[in-house]
């Protein structure tokens, strides 16, 4: 009895299983059966989802519109800029002038410390200062916090992207936060690391404030500087400046030229982390007062001299990849070490992949905020390139061939130099560029928005969603809104200012697609008669299996109990 | 009518707020108050003196903590007048600052202590007539999540806040691996045997 009870629930099954498959898709069974049965009736596909609702985004959160337009202070005269939130031209003159020669309501209007640039003694008599004391700090954005899940201070890259990172920032004073209320940093604390300038010959004395809570140097990278603790490097030249101390680097840079200053302690964790920024050589020149720092990069509001000679325009572009295996190992733990242990000695670079791509700090869509070079017709522009990236740079431009006029800081033979449209950087390399905008068929093919981008199409995307990375635009600026962003004729681009677009939640096309062609597809629904029957057949096919478990459950209880007997016996 | 006397009474908070800022290479002591009367105290009750010396050297007594204060918190009664002197033994920028005092003393709550290095200074606020625990940190991000946080209570205070170095525990609370050292081990196996036995005797006994 018991034998054939097994034996029919098992024939059962196997036919129940059949008879699922033919209602599921009886091609599966035999691809070919359409030769017996004919074509399969017109299954509709399901429906497409709703279009996902996407909250009100912000465009261009600016603060201080009026800050796009010239200004003079103190007798510095600052260009106007087009970006939606532009340098604040008060911390542009004191940097000109140095924290120590701004009259106190300038200062206030900053959040920089009084000591932050000091400016004094004019030792050649050509009307600028030559001796130049430069403070730097080291801040750290998006870290932990004990109490809080938030990361503090926090600075977006990009709509809800918010990876750790590390910059040289100007000494500041107060907050580092905007208010007490949100966790946002403060302007002055960003990446890049801020660019720094400063004239060839004059005595410079670059101290780090190692304000952060591991050890740290600076390598003036391509900078004119004697070796004997100054290099940077704490196997060769000089010990670690530890948490708490300062480091005094003392320099007299002879030759002019873009170059670069980083932090060479486990350079392939701190340099990641964002511990890089251009250094920049101007020419010595009469009346030179340069910009100290350019807080952000992207454009100069005050250019030295020699560069006003030539350009009409000068802007900074500093490249940065950034792998959140790395970065975000600060948000995973309060402890510093805790920390070096995962930065140093769990983290594999060699096994990194760089999921995030910067320009002046930032990615798309944030670089329409304050990374467009903005541009007439029949200008010059001086472009000084930075790759802090670990993979080469192809740098491509539509519309225009930029020329080269350097290389690491050193003049290209004007005969020599050529003009192209993608550039290839490598890792820590700079180049200037010159950026004419004559519509002469080669240098510009005339006014629009044209994107400005590295080509390696991974660096066009946001941890894999574009359009995102480094993408820029060289834009004329009568293609710019009120808000000083580009108004295209392409799709709207607002959908790019929500973090859902980069969680893949929105889908691609959406905001351009009024068929839905491209929407999201449903799931399958019980819709047909079939697939009612499908179901019941596999609730049946359930039925029998638990009917078949608990045939081999009797038959293992009943060998248990017969082994149990005889034991007893 | 009231709105007006509103503003005009920021105003004249604002002023008295910024002619109570000193700034100079040094630093800063920003929303100074040593005269004004918090609501609800008659007089300044007590006169208090405060010294608060920061640095990574305070650090050294709480692991995993990188910059500290000499002293984590601080008590006062209501209606005191406290005269901080604020050191900062490090080579770089330290402050001491009190959040959440009242708005109409300190612009945003807040009375701000900076040194730009090594150095000492004077500043004077007047406690609140409340039972409050208030923040004190440095304002430096990484500074007050590495362990430069105090809090200051006043008139008992109103509990403990968090991740405060020796008193107060984090919310965010770091993950360690358990220690597998000789002794640690020894010590765990011991007390679960323990347990194990206990249990097992206590059935025992109970089936008897």
């Amino acid at each position: 009895m018991k034998k054939y009870s097994v034996f029919s629930l098992s024939l059962s099954a196997i036919i129940l299983s059949v008879i699922a498959l033919i209602l599921y898709d009886p091609f599966l069974l035999y691809p070919r059966f359409f030769d017996y049965i004919g074509m399969p009736g017109y299954q509709a596909p399901p429906q497409s989802k709703p279009k996902p609702e996407v909250a009100e985004v912000t465009v261009c959160d600016e603060q201080y519109p009026e800050w796009r337009k010239a200004y003079n202070i103190g007798g510095v005269n600052i260009q106007p800029s087009d970006a939606c939130n532009p340098d604040n031209p008060y911390e542009v003159a004191a940097f000109v002038l140095g924290t120590n020669n701004v009259i106190m309501p300038v200062l206030m209007r900053t959040q920089l410390a009084d000591d932050a640039v000091i400016k004094t003694n004019d030792i050649d008599g050509d009307g600028d200062p030559d001796d130049i004391v430069i403070r730097v700090e080291v801040a750290e954005l998006n870290g932990r916090s004990p109490d809080d899940e938030g990361f503090i201070p926090s600075f977006d890259i990009a709509p809800g992207v918010q990876p750790g990172a590390w910059v040289f920032a100007p000494k500041s004073r107060g907050m580092s936060t905007i208010n007490r209320e949100e966790m946002k940093a403060n302007h002055l604390l960003r990446l890049p690391s801020a660019p720094i300038r400063v004239e060839a010959g004059d005595n410079v004395t670059l101290i780090l404030e190692n304000t952060h809570y591991f050890p740290h140097t600076i390598h003036l990278h391509g900078v004119d500087h004697s070796y004997s603790n100054n290099d940077g490097v704490p196997q060769t030249s000089e010990k670690m400046t530890m948490p708490g101390e300062q480091h005094v680097y003392k320099i007299k840079p002879r030759h002019a030229g873009t170059m670069m200053y980083h932090c060479h302690v486990q350079v392939q964790v701190h340099f990641m982390m964002g511990l890089q920024g251009l250094f920049i050589v101007e020419e010595n020149k009469p009346n030179n007062w340069v910009q100290t720092f350019n807080v952000g990069a992207g454009k100069v509001r005050q250019p030295s001299v020699a560069v006003q000679e030539s350009f009409e325009q000068e802007y900074d572009m500093h490249y940065q990849a950034i792998d959140t295996a790395l970065n975000n190992l600060i948000q995973t733990s309060n402890d510093p070490r805790q920390l070096a242990k995962k930065m140093n000695r769990l983290y594999d670079i060699t096994d990194g992949t760089d999921d995030y791509f910067l320009l002046n700090g930032r990615s798309f869509p944030y670089t329409l905020r304050e990374s467009l070079v903005s541009v007439e017709a029949n200008q010059h522009i001086k472009m000084r390139v930075l790759n802090g990236t670990a993979e080469v740079l192809a740098l491509h431009s539509h519309g225009h061939k930029a020329t080269i006029t350097a290389n690491d800081g050193v003049d290209v033979n004007p005969v020599a130099q050529v003009t192209r449209d993608v550039y290839s950087v490598s890792p820590a390399q700079r180049i200037d560029l010159d950026l004419y905008t004559k519509d002469d068929g080669l240098h510009s093919y005339g006014e629009g928005i044209w994107l400005l981008h590295d080509h390696a199409e991974r660096a066009i995307t946001n941890n894999g969603i574009a359009p995102g990375g480094n993408v820029s635009q060289i834009i004329y600026r009568k293609y710019l809104n009120k808000h000083a962003l580009p108004s295209g004729e392409g799709v709207d681009i607002r959908p790019y200012f929500s973090p859902e677009y980069y969680k893949g939640e929105l889908p691609t096309w959406a905001a351009s697609d009024a068929f839905g062609f491209f929407d999201d597809a449903g799931g399958k629904t019980i819709k047909s008669f079939s697939d009612v029957l499908l179901i019941i057949v596999l609730g049946m096919l359930m039925g029998v299996l638990f009917l078949l478990f608990s045939a081999l459950y009797s038959l293992l209880h009943d060998i248990a109990v017969k082994l149990k007997d005889r034991q007893s016996l | 009518m009231k709105p007006l006397l509103m503003a005009l009474l920021l105003i004249v908070c604002c002023s008295h707020a910024q002619a109570a800022m000193r700034m100079g290479d040094w630093g800063m002591v920003m929303n100074e108050n040593s005269t004004q009367l918090p609501q609800g105290c008659e007089s300044i009750e007590n006169e208090e003196t405060l010294l608060v010396k920061a640095g990574r050297e305070y650090a050294k007594p709480y692991p995993g903590t990188i910059f500290g204060y000499n002293q984590h918190e601080f008590s006062f009664a209501k209606c005191t007048r406290v005269e901080v002197t604020f050191i900062n033994e490090d080579d770089i920028r330290h402050q001491f600052m009190i959040h959440g005092l009242p708005s109409y003393l300190h612009p945003q709550g807040m009375f701000h202590m900076e040194l730009y290095g090594r150095g000492e200074v004077r500043g004077i606020f007047i406690t609140p007539n409340t039972e409050q625990t208030y923040l004190a940190h440095c304002d430096i991000a990484q500074h007050t999540e590495k362990g430069m946080k105090a809090q200051v209570k006043v008139g008992g205070g109103d509990g403990n806040l968090p991740s405060i170095p020796g008193i107060s525990g984090q919310l965010n609370r770091d993950s360690y691996e358990f220690d597998v050292g000789f002794q640690n081990i020894l010590l765990l196996i011991v007390l679960l045997v323990l347990g194990f036995s206990s249990s097992l005797f206590f059935f025992i006994w109970h089936k008897k």
